[in-house]
């Protein structure tokens, strides 16, 4: 009997350190990086024969449009690791919930681990339209230059092109682009590496991430863009995201939204520090 | 010692409260259920990013003067809200609405602050009025 419990105990412990271990791991195994992408990749073929919309103009995500999430069912951020329409794999799932967001309702501003506040690296696809910011689309034969004032970043999105073969892992990964309906842009991209986030709650992805943008003239005033994730590393199926655009009142690049380390250290200082009894991760 | 500072509160809804607090960097430090109103003299602007600082003077019950801090979001954002870098100077008098520190610290979030003639500068919800106009650069 005793030998019965003994064992019966040592299972569960083991079982019990499995799941601690898959819980706390907060990185993409093998295995995930190896999964195939769920949605084609790159321009269909043949391509669509569509009229160019035009996309002029200075748009902004409204002082209304701040995003926390990604997440089209949870745009505030309240749901963080539990919103319907997100798949988690374990392990993104740990990551998420073992980050400090900076804003928003989890958020912990002296405590965040924001690689974009700490290091001002790039924001990345998804989260570069969580700010209030603005953004424009240079269109050109060759290919459409999409510019953010915050940052700042510009982009290239390459026409009638496809994906290399193997690219290089970077930041804004490699984009190609067609039209579709006479209204709509759609950006393809892949070659992301891993580093930023998807947003400001801390959404990851991996090498893997296939990021689809579909950015459409609604009305003379309106421009709407739905996202999707696909990154079956990180997460068991796509994942949806949309935002809004309207008219900017005061003009694109009127106030460079420059990201400066030191300019966030020295906002917590004089403001965040006197707030704060407790840690912080700011220098 | 705040508590002479105070001029007087006013509740705030959470609900109105929403994004723009939320995703203002160190909200969580400041108690957003209620705003501080104050009254006091302006002795800098710093206007850029990644947030606005106004730097303003309060004098308590004692005459004693308490320096305070207020942020704002960035100068992108409240040129949308009709801010320029020059809506405030060292010297003016102005009522400050303020969501303060949580721990009794004189910094804190700005809400809405009104001139010596009576105009208002928003911080927070809906900005004054959409305009129409041409994009200005």
């Amino acid at each position: 009997m005793r030998a019965r419990v003994t064992t019966g105990a040592v299972v569960a412990a083991t079982l019990f350190t499995a799941v601690l271990a898959a819980q706390t791991q907060l990185t993409p195994s093998d295995a995930d990086l190896a999964q195939k992408n769920f949605l084609p990749i790159g321009p269909p073929s043949p391509p669509p024969v569509s009229r160019v919309p035009d996309l002029s103009g200075d748009w902004a995500l409204g002082l209304g449009g701040i995003g926390q999430s990604l997440s089209a069912a949870d745009p505030g951020g309240r749901m963080r690791g539990k919103e319907p329409d997100i798949s988690y794999k374990p392990w993104a799932l740990a990551y998420t919930m073992a980050q400090v967001p900076p804003t928003g309702p989890d958020a912990k501003y002296e405590t965040n681990t924001d690689p974009a506040i700490h290091y001002c690296e790039p924001l990345g696809l998804g989260r570069i339209y969580m700010y209030p910011a603005k953004t424009k689309f240079i269109q050109t034969p060759e290919a459409v230059y999409i510019l953010h004032e915050l940052g700042p970043a510009f982009r290239v999105i390459w026409l009638n092109a496809k994906h290399p073969d193997d690219p290089d892992p970077q930041y804004w990964g490699h984009s190609v682009g067609w039209y579709e309906n006479g209204d709509t842009l759609v950006v393809d991209t892949v070659g992301t590496n891993d580093k930023s986030w998807l947003d400001q709650l801390g959404h990851p992805h991996t090498e893997k991430l296939h990021f689809i943008e579909r950015y459409k003239r609604v009305d003379d005033k309106t421009l709407q863009l739905d996202m999707t994730v696909d990154d079956p590393a990180a997460y068991t199926a796509p994942w949806p995201g949309r935002r809004n655009f309207t008219r900017s009142t005061t003009g694109f690049m009127r106030f460079m939204w420059v990201c400066s380390v030191r300019d966030n250290n020295e906002h917590y200082e004089k403001v965040g520090a006197a707030g704060n009894t407790g840690p912080t991760t700011f220098k | 010692m705040r508590s002479a500072l105070l001029v007087g509160t006013f509740a705030v809804a959470a609900i109105l409260v929403s994004n723009t607090v939320a995703a203002h960097h160190g909200a969580n430090l400041f108690d957003t259920t209620k705003a501080v109103m104050l009254k006091g003299t302006i002795t800098r602007f710093e206007w850029g990013t990644p947030h606005n600082q106004i730097y303003f003077d309060v004098k308590d019950a004692k005459g004693e003067v308490q320096h305070w801090v207020a942020s704002t979001e960035p100068a992108p954002v409240m040129l949308e809200r009709g801010w320029t870098r020059r809506s405030l100077k060292e010297g003016d008098q102005v009522t400050v609405y303020i969501f303060a520190a949580k721990n009794g610290a004189t910094v804190g979030n700005l809400q809405k602050i009104v001139l010596a003639d009576g105009k208002e500068l928003t911080a927070a919800g809906p900005p004054a009025g959409e305009q129409a106009a041409p994009a200005a650069r």
